[in-house]
């Protein structure tokens, strides 16, 4: 399973308007909340901010990648986001974070929740894809450069 | 006349589709009377890489090859049970790496005759084409490859083969 697998034009959203990382987390679980409705808000929440509690998912290069297994979903699912701006996220390189991914899966799915964000890692290390991504201003571009 | 396949090798990965491709396996192992081996590849590479960017702490890097090693013996199990049903032994194999490499390795040391998979996923982009384990796997593998797609023909398969006695 890849990314594309599970990529959603509604689960992107352009801009991500929240200034803060709890803000942000926030914003991009409400996304998830709003196109399925059986899943429990504070469970999924609290599943992501416990995760991020061990260490900040927030890699080089603008990318984060906030995750956890959670048995309020039933299947894998990817939110993406991009702010306008880099904002702190408590950063790896100690620099601001632009692209959000928060990515959940049900506990029974660890290979595919692997192999999800394995491709994620892939797809943002090449830099020309991260520009591309940066001006990116629809969900259909996003998704047009993931489908590419 | 000698079976055209006497060595069948079939892939799972947690998947339905696996499991579907190894109850046809399981059919032609009996029609033909071949040995069927179920392999399941942990895939630590996967695992290495996201300790690598930093995406898993090391602790959850554990955990997760701890839940996929479980799943690994509960398909295997399955469907051992599924070959003691149809009276076809299945020997089971768990491995670990890179998925791709790990099966084309077992297929050419064990001399397999046959490789059988489910659910080559949907190529989206140029990327998946690049990176999709199962795709790889058809690509390098050194013997002839079924692909197992219509899950209703081989359940239907399946049930009418008679059960053990």
């Amino acid at each position: 399973m890849t990314l594309t697998d599970v990529l959603k034009k509604d689960l992107i959203k352009i801009p991500v308007v929240a200034q803060t990382k709890i803000a942000v987390i926030e914003e991009l679980v409400d996304v998830l909340v709003a196109s399925k409705n059986q899943i429990n808000r504070e469970e999924l929440l609290s599943a992501i901010l416990s995760r991020e509690a061990l260490g900040s998912t927030g890699l080089a290069d603008g990318i984060a990648i906030p995750h956890a297994k959670t048995t309020t979903v039933d299947s894998i699912a990817v939110v993406v986001g991009i702010t306008e701006k880099p904002i702190d996220f408590d950063a790896q390189d100690g620099k601001g974070s632009q692209f959000f991914f928060l990515v959940v899966a049900p506990e029974k799915e660890a290979s595919a929740h692997i192999e999800v964000l394995a491709s994620i890692a892939r797809a943002t290390s090449s830099g020309a894809f991260r520009r591309l991504l940066a001006a990116s201003r629809t969900a259909e571009e996003v998704m047009e450069l993931f489908l590419e | 006349m000698k079976e055209p396949y006497t060595n069948i090798l079939v892939y799972l990965d947690g998947s339905e589709d696996s499991v579907t491709a190894a109850m046809a396996a399981i059919v032609l192992a009996k029609r033909l009377g071949a040995t069927l081996t179920a392999v399941y590849v942990v895939n630590t590479r996967a695992l290495q890489d996201l300790v690598k960017a930093r995406i898993f702490l090391d602790i959850e890097e554990q955990e997760y090859r701890r839940d996929i090693e479980g799943d690994a013996q509960r398909y295997l199990n399955h469907v051992e049970r599924l070959g003691i049903q149809k009276g076809v032994k299945v020997i089971p194999v768990k491995t670990s790496g890179t998925v791709h490499t790990e099966v084309r390795n077992y297929l050419q040391d064990h001399h397999m005759d046959l490789l059988v998979l489910g659910g080559i996923s949907e190529i989206h982009s140029r990327r998946d084409e690049l990176l999709s384990e199962t795709d790889r796997m058809m690509r390098t593998a050194p013997c002839p490859v079924l692909v197992v797609r219509d899950s209703d023909m081989v359940w239907d398969m399946f049930e009418s083969l008679p059960d053990a006695s």
